[in-house]
């Protein structure tokens, strides 16, 4: 590999070298560097409401048992016997109150205790050669929650979650808490793209300049009410925190004629005014932006949009949530949900659905196209022309660094972070530079014993 | 009017392969895999009912006595005309880059059995689906197995597709996107 603090340094500075789009050992260091550290999104505690419901999922090859034990306790557990490595547990949801190894009948408890063993008297002399007391499947080294989404860490020693999502958590509230009652979400969609996994969190989180492009045919098929995407450039991109993500900016109203405007009913409208602060209802209701596109570091993407989703004019909202979980250099396994605020009425909730359906997920008339386009860069990344082309990704900045757009004040832009007018792609560079920090730290002597 | 179509259910064993009405539903679903072979949208969607229900729920992994193999509440299409329409109308624009330049695809349908239904104009049909899609000169083709089962609606022009589910055999699709129809 080209020699790692050039690459990092080159994309410190907007200058992307192609090849890490596609690179065995760039992916051996994430791996080790990025996803053996960071707080990474594996699923959400509608999904597990009853004691003993589980899903599975997975941070890179890891299987973990997100399960919810009878004590009411979402746990991740690390889905390997203690004896001879099995999965405990091969189905991806359902419900048990005990997870029993095939292979030789160990049995844990959905806490991850161990219960039972067979011939654990004959076999190893009970108690005296196989004490059962402190044995359990073990669990993720770190698991913490933010509006009932369930991340986990490798690093035993992560900061807390909250800490680690800083400002963006101010953003978060309006995909996941519209009401008291939270999210619940339907999924997830699972494909596996030839693409790196962070082609797709780099677009979410900042990349308003390709709607125009991209997605034209959704425009000209009038499933938005706006006839221009163009009018992407109104909006606004923020960075904060851990997070960045894109506004589109709304027809002149107050919070409630704005959240109507993109079809949120009344009730719904009601619960986001009690929810929110005042600065959440002021980026919307004051300075005129409605979220849409956003990312987490590193791979935990969200959507917001207003798709009309019957031959009317009306248009109605729906959120969905994503992670691209990487499976090697060229290829991603999407997870991709659909969430809705719990409390929603049910007509919305159907019809929000079928908007999330229309444009995003594996059949999404959105996604379609821009998992066309990140195949092809990700193929090509791979050859050797490839090492010698830095992708300029520094738009929004003049030869000197001066950004083209300013930082929008508080009075013009409630929420925290930087927030910028129009096309630039700060947020990718905020994404990629974090991932150069995450790279350039060898895992410490602690780190790899742990 | 007709029946409502997401009631109708199958009756009795499978038509017989000489029975003119299993005849006509193999014929049918021979000639849609050439209209979805090649693209050939438009002609498809009008072989539709307006009352349509296509739907391809998310396969899952759960344990045998699960009672469910499908995410509640979740489908990778779940359609009406409406969106169908918007679909095929995307694919008629000048942008839909997903699929310009076009995949080859190969709709192969077999293990096609017919039902009778309570009412003389519907028909189960039953069929098995592999698509064989291969874009670029670079990418492995990709290939969906799936089970359909619909339900046709008999016409003045002949029959029509009113429901359709379509149950995948993959839990992790191994194709890009469903730019397709199945």
């Amino acid at each position: 590999m080209t020699d790692l603090d050039t690459v990092l340094s080159d994309v410190r500075r907007g200058m992307i070298p192609a090849h890490i789009y596609n690179d065995e050992e760039i992916f051996r260091l994430e791996r080790e560097r990025l996803f053996g550290r960071a707080w990474i999104f594996v699923g959400h505690e509608s999904e597990v409401p009853q004691p003993g419901d589980y899903v599975v999922r997975r941070v890179l090859e890891d299987s973990f048992i997100i399960v919810r034990g009878e004590d009411g306790q979402v746990r991740a557990l690390f889905n390997m016997c203690l004896h001879r490595g099995m999965q405990v547990c091969r189905a991806e949801m359902g419900n048990a109150s005990h997870f029993r190894c095939p292979y030789h009948g160990w049995s844990y408890r959905n806490d991850g205790r161990l219960a039972g063993l067979p011939f654990h008297a004959d076999a190893y002399g009970g108690e005296a050669g196989f004490p059962r007391k402190g044995q359990a499947l073990l669990p993720a080294p770190a698991l913490d929650t933010c509006n009932g989404l369930i991340f986990v860490s490798l690093a035993p020693d992560s900061p807390p979650l909250a800490d680690y999502l800083g400002d963006f958590r101010f953003y978060l509230d309006y995909y996941t808490r519209q009401s008291a009652g939270g999210i619940e979400l339907r999924g997830p969609q699972r494909w596996r793209i030839k693409a790196n996994w962070k082609i797709g969190a780099e677009n979410f989180a900042g990349d308003m300049y390709h709607t125009p492009q991209t997605h034209t045919s959704v425009v000209e098929i009038g499933l938005f009410r706006e006839p221009k995407a163009a009018k992407r450039k109104d909006g606004t991109t923020y960075w904060a925190g851990n997070g960045g993500g894109t506004t589109y900016k709304l027809p002149p109203g107050d919070l409630e004629e704005r959240l109507r405007y993109v079809g949120y009913p009344e009730p719904m409208i009601e619960s986001m005014k009690s929810c929110w602060s005042a600065e959440q209802r002021d980026v919307i209701g004051r300075d005129g932006f409605m979220i849409s596109a956003a990312s987490v570091f590193p791979n935990l993407s969200l959507v917001h949009n207003w798709p009309k989703v019957g031959d009317s004019d009306r248009v109605l909202p729906f959120v969905s949530i994503r992670t691209w979980q990487p499976v090697a250099p060229d290829e991603t396994e999407v997870l991709s949900w659909f969430a809705v605020d719990a409390q929603a009425p049910e007509e919305f909730k159907s019809l929000s659905y079928k908007g999330y359906l229309m444009c995003f997920g594996s059949t999404g008339m959105f996604e379609q196209d821009d998992v066309e386009n990140w195949v092809s860069l990700t193929s090509t990344a791979a050859g050797s022309m490839a090492r010698r082309l830095l992708l300029n990704s520094r738009m929004g900045l003049l030869g000197d660094g001066t950004p083209v757009s300013p930082v929008l004040a508080s009075a013009e832009f409630a929420g925290p972070g930087e927030a910028r007018v129009g096309y630039g792609e700060y947020n990718q560079r905020h994404l990629l530079s974090r991932w150069a920090d995450y790279l350039e730290r060898p895992l410490s002597g602690k780190e790899v014993r742990a | 009017m007709t029946a409502d179509a997401s009631a109708l259910r199958r009756v009795g064993p499978a038509l017989g392969f000489g029975d003119e009405r299993h005849l006509q539903a193999h014929q049918w679903l021979v000639e849609e895999a050439y209209l979805l072979d090649a693209q050939r949208y438009e002609h498809w969607l009008a072989l539709v009912t307006d009352d349509v229900r296509y739907l391809m729920p998310v396969r899952v992994t759960t344990a045998l006595g699960a009672g469910f193999d499908c995410a509640p509440g979740m489908a990778h299409f779940d359609e009406d005309k409406y969106s169908l329409g918007r679909r095929v109308a995307r694919f008629q624009t000048e942008h839909a880059w997903t699929e310009d330049p076009p995949s080859r695809l190969r709709h192969h349908v077999t293990n096609v059995r017919t039902f009778a239904t309570d009412d003389p104009d519907h028909l189960v049909a039953d069929s098995a689906v592999l698509l064989y899609r291969s874009r670029g000169d670079v990418r492995e083709a990709a290939l969906l197995s799936a089970g359909r089962e619909d339900l046709l609606r008999r016409s003045a022009d002949g029959w029509r597709l009113a429901r359709r589910t379509i149950l995948v055999d993959d839990s992790v699709l191994r194709t890009q996107n469903l730019a397709i129809f199945l």
